[in-house]
């Protein structure tokens, strides 16, 4: 079943001194429960996308579907994951889990129930009077993740989540988030620029053109689902998907390959 | 505790207490040479008066009930002026976040107004406001005000778009944004405001009462000038320092249980 549907979205960014299009006619649809990927040249429009979604910018044209009906600016259907973990540092665990609920008003005894046992089911139970400055860089992108799930969103968008972090931590915690999404069957949509973290967790990988994007091609990925990102990476196939989307960003965008992570 | 723990520990206690020597060293040094120098008439103690004399001179101040008026009328003024203009300086930096026209129309009076020297501003309200407590209050937010608005505004607006981003995600209005992020992650710039309008209301109080007034420690050190009488002048000062030391040491305590509060 579809869960969302974006058809013919444009934005443009406008500035004193220039207009930017950033979007041309992006059309993509997310079945429920998948792992979808964005890649495309930095700067393209991927954040864009995200925005649009999470309700921060709204779309010039085009509309957004959630599980077949338009997108209300005010759902929290869809929660967005930002590119650090931006946890409060005045605030502890806790409290910054609950940051969600105290904005949407429902903080409710169950709803702060739901929030401690995503904290206990995820390692982080013994961590809830902590600030954040005390957490591992892993442990931070777990909270974060967490005061995303306690608002019980249908989409979660991830934006460059683990760009922040060390390569060996990123690869651990890539395992760790995937993990948590697949347990809590939400459906992702994941933003990155790096093709092989992509490859990694995703079910199809949407690769965008340069400014403005539009979609230059889906790669469906089958590798093993029930393998971890990390053992997906050892798959012989995975090279495979990382050529093919390598050489569609190489054919189509000129030197915006560039800017885009090499096989890791 | 291992005994390289234990040796370090001790490490650190040394020197914290050879700091505090020296710091206290210094000070004495400073009085001694000062005394000395008075005493035995290498410079006119007429000129520089003496630790002695100025004790000598607070002691009589006391005895003669002259002494506590004048620093209740200062401190009076430069708390209240502290307090107000950090007050409505910060309601003003919020009202400026709130509203991007307001700040655009209001940047250029605000940058002018920065720059302005306030003194030049004394005479206008010595006639405005009368010669009074009022006008020398007012001279003290005059003096703090622009600054805390310019320092807060740019605390509010620095803080980090993603986090912005964040909230509103979570469909947050302005009144949340502000009451969740904005102000709690402006209590360091708030501190750092605090500690620079200590010293600025103190300027404000005093070149008010220089101006306008028959109190205060302002009034006292500028009678003392006129009929150079230089233990005056120094024993105002001395008092000045030790009021403006407590002031900030009153708002360090205030930066330690925010601190254990925000993080």
């Amino acid at each position: 079943m579809k869960i969302l549907e974006l058809k013919n979205l444009n934005f443009t960014y406008h500035s004193k001194e220039q207009e930017t299009k950033a979007l041309d006619s992006v059309s993509f649809s997310v079945e429920e429960g998948e792992f979808v990927g964005l890649v495309g040249p930095s700067g393209c429009g991927k954040t864009t996308i995200l925005n649009l979604l999470a309700g921060i910018y709204p779309a010039e044209k085009g509309t957004v579907f959630l599980r077949g009906n338009p997108l209300e600016h005010t759902t929290t259907k869809i929660a967005l994951m930002p590119q650090r973990d931006q946890l409060f540092e005045w605030r502890t665990i806790e409290k910054n889990v609950m940051l969600g609920l105290e904005i949407t008003g429902t903080k409710t005894k169950e709803n702060i129930r739901y929030g401690l046992s995503l904290l206990n089911k995820y390692g982080l139970g013994d961590f809830i009077k902590k600030h954040p400055s005390e957490l591992s860089g892993g442990m931070r992108q777990r909270a974060a993740l967490i005061r995303t799930l306690v608002l019980r969103p249908d989409v979660l968008l991830l934006d460059e989540p683990f760009s922040a972090l060390d390569f060996q931590t990123r690869l651990n915690v890539c395992d760790d988030v995937y993990s948590i999404i697949k347990q809590e069957k939400k459906t992702a949509l994941l933003v990155t620029h790096d093709i092989s973290e992509c490859i990694s967790l995703c079910d199809k990988v949407i690769v965008l053109s340069k400014r403005p994007a539009h979609i230059l091609q889906t790669v469906g990925i089958d590798i093993d689902k029930s393998l971890s990102p990390l053992k997906r990476r050892e798959s012989h196939d995975f090279g495979k998907y990382f050529e093919a989307i390598w050489k569609l960003l190489e054919d189509k965008n000129e030197c915006g390959t560039q800017t885009l992570c090499k096989k890791t | 505790m291992s005994a390289e723990h234990k040796r370090y520990v001790k490490k650190l206690k040394i020197r914290h207490a050879v700091i505090w020597l020296l710091r206290i060293g210094l000070l004495a040094a400073f009085l001694g040479i000062w005394e000395l120098v008075a005493h035995y008439r290498i410079v006119d103690p007429f000129i520089i008066s003496s630790p002695s004399r100025i004790v000598r001179l607070i002691g009589e101040l006391y005895r003669e009930n002259n002494l506590f008026p004048h620093i209740l009328a200062s401190l009076y003024e430069t708390v209240l002026g502290f307090v107000i203009a950090t007050v409505l300086g910060s309601l003003i930096a919020m009202a400026l976040w709130w509203s991007k026209g307001l700040r655009d129309v209001l940047e250029p009076y605000l940058i002018t107004l920065n720059s302005l020297p306030k003194i030049a501003l004394g005479p206008i309200i010595i006639v405005w406001m009368g010669t009074g407590e009022k006008a020398i209050i007012f001279m003290a937010v005059l003096i703090c005000v622009i600054i805390t608005i310019i320092s807060m505004l740019s605390g509010f607006i620095g803080v980090d778009k993603e986090k912005i981003m964040l909230l509103q995600s979570m469909k947050a209005g302005k009144l949340k944004i502000m009451t969740k992020l904005i102000i709690p992650a402006n209590i360091p710039t708030l501190i750092s405001v605090l500690k620079i309008n200590v010293g600025l209301s103190w300027i404000g109080s005093i070149l008010g009462e220089y101006l306008s007034s028959q109190k205060g420690l302002g009034y006292l050190l500028v009678y003392g000038s006129q009929v150079f009488q230089l233990d005056l002048v120094m024993a105002s000062t001395v008092i000045l320092c030790l009021l403006a030391g407590g002031m900030y040491g009153f708002v360090a305590i205030i930066e330690k249980i925010v601190r254990k509060h925000f993080g």
